[in-house]
């Protein structure tokens, strides 16, 4: 089931961009992006979806009526939950929207993962994996084995750059960097000091880049130009709505209030 | 906290649990190597190298004596001309050794680690070097004493097979499409014939030129001056190395296909013959017998008419290249309930090896 639905089709995706671009140095770093871009491309409107429900959920965070119910039922959680999902109803809220793009990254961050050490092919078996994978349509005796060079990197191996003897991870810190900036700038601020939902979207703020550092410093290159190019979209996508919070970025950055442009 | 929290902490969490599941390195797994002498089969499979005796079956040593994180073993083992047993590492550090296949020690001092790939085929010993190819794209060329011996020979793309000569030329096949002609003297190239496709098994040196089988379905047949000749189409790519027999040139496709060439006539000697799955192995021909290791994990002895003599299932799959050995065949199947089994040419099971924990 996941071989078929995720593996045999990026794979086949991948080499078939590799084909395209004529499967020469650096074309699979570039097969990489283009495959993310296209990902990108697809999940747009959910994409879009989180951000709409990441701002709506944040405006009932500082809604009066809100507050005031918080209030009113401290001390009964069951008639605050009631309430909750009374306002999430009249507003129109889905409180899942803005979690299920995060969700749908999983497998595709695994599957892209697995289908580039998959196309990579470094020993006989995984060569013998691969005849498996790709489609018959596809000519693939012509352009394996991959050309795993991409700029300085090997994709099918982790990064890193020797300085003054020291093996220092430029990827990893670019993909925690960006990862960072993504998420500080779609993280609108809350004036409401027991909005717990800002508070684990800080959290999450520094969880999640490093977290991706951490990946990008042990797995394939190839993952980490994922990463890279995804963020970057995301950024592009998200300052493209005007809403980008660049202020944020910076320690005590001007806190705008949510739906402000 | 609410749902919504508990959600996105649970997703990240069972997404940090599968990709760690994954391993932090490129996952390096492959099917074992099988070489053997007179008394002992050496068998390199994950992190040792096992020597089994081939009257019992059992174990005699293994090398190194306990599991090291930075040595993984599958390539095939070489046995030299002074008694030394080679053999690269696919660990982290691409160690190359030399370990005595009496008492399973180390030879050298330390292993050569010049290296910055894997090493998947075995060497070749020609003129009192050893000529080592790795996935890096070099041959490395060392002396018996494990000491670089001149400069490494740049092939390109990388190499899974092992080099041939016909003592004066060197041949090695690369996955970059070629077979490559080179001075094993000078490590100068002298021709690199395009191929079509990735060439994963060694040629096989004839009167005046190579056969080579390839990953475009084909077998060439390539002259000592580079001219290259179609012999035969397959269906699918030819993977284990071809075997020349007198005028008989024998191979399989990962089709499962069998194919016996006649080379004078050029025309095969059977009709379709295909037993139960895919051929990566290089077929053995031994006495009047062609034993076949098909993935299905079925070993099969043919006559020379195709007939099908016996035939064991030993389960798991064969990938690894069955090796004869006095009066037995060697065959090692990958995750069956053994790792190596050896059968008399009548098909009697001397013995099975499973390794100890």
């Amino acid at each position: 089931m996941w071989e078929t639905f995720i593996i045999e089709p990026m794979t086949n995706l991948l080499l078939w961009i590799y084909d395209l671009l004529g499967h020469g140095a650096h074309t699979f770093g570039l097969a990489i992006i283009l495959f993310t871009i296209l990902v990108r491309l697809i999940t747009w409107p959910l994409n879009a979806s989180q951000v709409k429900g990441a701002q709506a959920m944040q405006q009932l965070q500082n809604d009066k009526e809100w507050q005031d119910i918080q209030k009113k039922y401290a001390k009964d959680r069951e008639k605050l939950a009631q309430e909750q999902m009374r306002l999430y109803k009249e507003r129109g809220i889905n409180p899942f929207a803005s979690c299920l793009p995060t969700l749908i990254q999983f497998p595709i961050i695994i599957g892209l993962y697995q289908s580039i050490i998959r196309a990579m092919a470094s020993t006989p078996l995984d060569m013998l994996k691969l005849a498996r994978t790709v489609y018959t349509s596809l000519n693939v005796e012509g352009i394996i084995p991959l050309n795993s060079h991409f700029l300085w990197m090997d994709l099918g191996r982790p990064e890193s750059i020797n300085l003054l003897g020291f093996a220092f991870p430029t990827l990893a810190v670019i993909v925690a960097l960006t990862t960072y900036v993504q998420s500080k700038l779609t993280m609108p601020t809350s004036t409401n000091p027991n909005d717990q939902s800002a508070a684990m979207s800080g959290m999450m703020s520094i969880y999640m880049p490093l977290m991706l550092g951490w990946l990008a410093l042990n797995f394939a290159s190839g993952i980490s130009v994922y990463f890279i190019t995804s963020n970057l979209l995301g950024i592009v996508q998200y300052a493209a709505t005007g809403r980008a919070n660049w202020s944020s970025l910076l320690p005590g950055g001007k806190k705008q209030a949510p739906g402000k442009k | 906290m609410n749902k919504k929290t508990i959600l996105v902490i649970l997703a990240f969490t069972m997404g940090a649990v599968f990709l760690g599941a994954c391993s932090g390195q490129v996952p390096i797994n492959n099917w074992a190597g099988l070489a053997a002498d007179a008394n002992r089969a050496y068998l390199s499979s994950g992190s040792f190298v096992y020597a089994i005796d081939l009257g019992t079956g059992e174990e005699v040593w293994r090398y190194p004596q306990e599991a090291d994180g930075k040595l993984l073993f599958f390539a095939t083992p070489y046995l030299t001309s002074d008694g030394q047993l080679l053999i690269g590492s696919q660990g982290t550090e691409h160690a190359f050794v030399s370990i005595n296949p009496e008492t399973g020690r180390d030879n050298w001092a330390n292993p050569f680690s010049g290296a910055q790939g894997l090493w998947v085929a075995a060497p070749l010993e020609f003129n009192g070097r050893i000529y080592a190819p790795n996935t890096d794209g070099f041959i490395y060329v060392l002396d018996l004493n494990g000491k670089p011996a001149g400069d490494p020979i740049e092939i390109g793309g990388a190499l899974w097979s092992s080099p041939a000569t016909d003592g004066t030329r060197m041949y090695v096949a690369s996955l970059d499409h070629h077979l490559h002609i080179v001075d094993p003297e000078t490590g100068i190239s002298q021709q690199e014939i395009d191929l079509g496709g990735a060439v994963p098994s060694s040629p096989v040196v004839a009167e005046d030129g190579v056969y080579v089988g390839s990953f475009a379905s084909r077998i060439d047949y390539v002259t000592f001056s580079g001219s290259r000749e179609l012999v035969e189409e397959a269906p699918n790519w030819v993977w284990g190395t071809p075997v020349l027999d007198d005028d008989t040139l024998y191979y399989a496709d990962l089709d499962g296909n069998i194919f016996s060439l006649d080379i004078p006539t050029g025309r095969q000697n059977w009709g379709a013959v295909k037993p139960d799955g895919p051929v990566v192995a290089r077929l053995l021909v031994d006495g009047d017998k062609i034993f076949v290791a098909t993935e299905s994990g079925t070993f099969y002895a043919l006559d020379r008419e195709s007939k099908i003599v016996w035939e064991k299932e030993l389960g798991g799959s064969i990938y690894t290249s069955p090796v004869s050995a006095g009066d037995l065949i060697l065959v090692a199947p990958y995750k069956s309930e053994f790792a190596l089994a050896a059968y008399d040419a009548q098909g009697r099971q001397a013995w099975t090896f499973t390794p100890e924990k």
